[in-house]
């Protein structure tokens, strides 16, 4: 039933120097490069996920995060054996996941997005119905979650219709009600809340949140919306061309990749010029606020206090969009900034 | 968000279901996808009339061709007018199981494989040839099932055909084996979509070539005799039943038929499990 026992702790999703070859077809431009590529196909061998290593353990709900094309799908598809890896392992509730072993299968689900399962002509229930027949679940319980999650999301009044009739952020509430039926343990959210309105990431964040604290589900989510990252997860992984960049709490996920400090600062005597102290990021009537050295951080701000006397000043970490910003930036194959243990909150 | 489980919650580690044997909920996948159709479908009933409408025109026409060829000669190759009438019912009643049954599956298939969106039929824990060969059912074509069938018995019941009692009885296991034969087909053709990815026109291909099994194949030359016996198998799939309720082969020939459809389920097995290695990347 349980993943495997490493040092004491129950491991659910369990990473050993994944990596995974696309062969992808070159050819050069033109009709001559076109008609030799008939005969004799070149390929370019491109590494799209590099000796990733990473463990997570029952009910973390852990961010993966990376920029486009940064390999975090292709990640999600090896864990949930759709990918097989070209190099490493994996593990998930202690299973090889490429071998889509039943019972593995049974114990997870999958939702992406940008991609619908329900069907796509028939009403939400007869969708769930199938879900309930696939995954063989005893017709009381199968009653029992669906109600449950029909109310905690909401779409009591949704689920008769045809799921072409619904909404973009209609349809995502029923894909999670439809992939949870089964109550799996692990879920992998690949972009979850993509292209929803503010309210509709709200509530499925919300939704998301009150799962795992019920089931204690484990759960590994991508989301280019930082909102849904600081919301649910208090973990996150990074990558970036494929390989791990950060792994640890999100807090100090700052500390590590930004330099700076923000400092806010509201004037006694609006107008007056602080850009002696620090890098003027906005005015907005009386306050300030500015950029500075993150080691000068106090130090400048004892001076403004003393200097300036200010009505009120706050010291701030970046906006989070910003600090992934800059750790996206981060050159390839940069590996300075990497933490030397996988410690992780 | 860190996990506090809920007391009354039951706990994560025991999952719903997969306690039943495979067979059982392969029956129950089966059963419930055929209502679950059925109960959708039956709402337009508009549908209905219009299918039957349809099914009658084809009839007709295919009626009308057999009735013009028999005012030139008595026999075709051998067949009686009425005797070819059980062709045309044998070929309308698969026509009614290829649209209703496999080709919405297959088309559907075949549009995830395009999209990569078979993601999530490969990610539930059942065996996925069955999954995306029975996802999509279209249950109106079924009427053409009722319609050709109906064909058959007004056919046999006539002066000129004769019944042998044991072609009476084999007769619905070769149209079983002719339905599996081109259920093997349109998936190992739509499976070739994992390689090939434009293969949009291979239904109308199908569709182009199955209007030939209106026809006993025998009245072909051989060489294409021997293409819609082996590669396109139209004369184990239409001829054959329509040959065995007219006492032209017996139980020799439906064993013949028995053994390839084996063999092709076989090699179909195998072509889509290669196909979704391929998808996998596992031989990258």
């Amino acid at each position: 039933m349980a993943g495997p026992i490493t040092r004491g702790h129950r491991i659910d999703v369990d990473v050993a120097q994944l990596g995974r070859t696309y062969k992808v077809p070159v050819r050069e431009a033109g009709l001559r490069a076109a008609a030799r590529s008939l005969v004799r196909r070149e390929h370019r061998e491109v590494q799209a996920v590099t000796e990733l290593s990473f463990a997570i353990e029952p009910g973390e709900v852990v961010g993966f995060l990376g920029p486009n094309g940064a390999g975090k799908t292709t990640t999600l598809k090896m864990l949930t054996g759709l990918l097989h890896p070209s190099a490493g392992r994996a593990r998930v509730l202690g299973h090889e996941p490429s071998r889509r072993d039943r019972e593995f299968l049974g114990r997870i689900t999958l939702v992406m997005g940008n991609r619908n399962q329900l069907q796509w002509d028939l009403p939400v229930v007869d969708s769930f119905e199938m879900n309930r027949a696939i995954f063989g679940i005893a017709r009381p319980d199968f009653e029992r979650m669906r109600d449950e999650l029909v109310e905690l999301l909401e779409i009591g009044h949704l689920v008769t219709k045809p799921v072409r009739n619904l909404s973009l952020g209609e349809r995502m509430k029923a894909e999670i009600a439809g992939s949870l039926l089964h109550r799996p343990q692990v879920l992998f959210l690949d972009e979850p809340t993509i292209g929803l309105d503010v309210t509709m990431q709200k509530r499925i964040r919300t939704f998301l949140a009150a799962y795992n604290a019920r089931y204690g589900a484990t759960v590994m989510l991508t989301s280019h919306y930082m909102a849904d990252v600081t919301a649910l997860c208090r973990r996150v992984i990074v990558i970036h061309h494929g390989r791990l960049l950060y792994d640890g709490p999100l807090h100090e996920l700052a500390e590590r990749f930004e330099t700076a400090k923000t400092i806010g600062v509201t004037l006694a005597d609006p107008g007056r010029d602080l850009s002696g102290y620090g890098e003027v990021l906005s005015v907005d009537g009386a306050r300030v606020r500015l950029r500075v050295a993150r080691a000068e951080a106090s130090a400048v701000a004892s001076r403004l206090l003393a200097e300036v006397q200010p009505t009120d000043l706050t010291i701030e970490d970046p906006p989070i969009d910003d600090v992934i910003e800059r750790v996206f930036a981060t050159p390839d194959g940069s590996r300075s900034a990497l933490p030397d243990d996988g410690h992780h909150g | 968000m860190a996990a506090h489980p809920d007391t009354t919650a039951p706990p994560p580690g025991s999952p719903h279901g997969l306690a039943r044997p495979d067979r059982v909920r392969r029956r129950d996948v089966v059963r419930t996808l055929f209502g679950v159709s059925a109960l959708n479908e039956l709402q337009y009933r508009v549908n209905f009339f219009l299918q039957l409408f349809e099914s009658l025109v084809a009839l007709a026409t295919a009626v009308a061709v057999v009735a013009l060829v028999f005012l030139y000669t008595p026999t075709l190759g051998g067949w009686a007018p009425w005797e070819l009438m059980v062709v045309v019912g044998v070929h309308t009643a698969l026509g009614g199981v290829i649209r209703a049954v496999i080709q919405p599956s297959m088309q559907l298939l075949m549009e995830d494989i395009q999209e990569g969106k078979l993601d999530f039929a490969l990610t539930k824990p059942i065996d996925a040839q069955l999954l995306v060969s029975l996802r999509r059912i279209t249950v109106w074509p079924l009427v053409d099932v009722v319609v050709g069938l109906g064909v058959v018995v007004v056919a046999a019941l006539q002066s000129d055909v004769s019944v042998p009692l044991a072609g009476a009885l084999i007769f619905p296991v070769a149209l079983a084996l002719g339905a599996v034969m081109i259920y093997c087909l349109w998936l190992i053709i739509t499976t070739g979509a994992f390689w090939v990815i434009r293969m949009e026109h291979v239904a109308e291909l199908f569709n182009g070539l199955y209007q030939a099994g209106r026809w006993p194949t025998g009245l072909f030359p051989g060489w294409l005799r021997t293409i819609f016996t082996v590669l396109v198998p139209l004369a184990f799939a239409v001829t054959l039943p329509s040959e065995i309720l007219t006492g032209r082969a017996g139980l020799l020939a439906l064993g013949g038929a028995a053994l390839f459809a084996v063999g092709l389920v076989a090699f179909t097995r195998w072509f889509w499990r290669l196909g979704i290695r391929n998808y996998a990347g596992a031989s990258a």
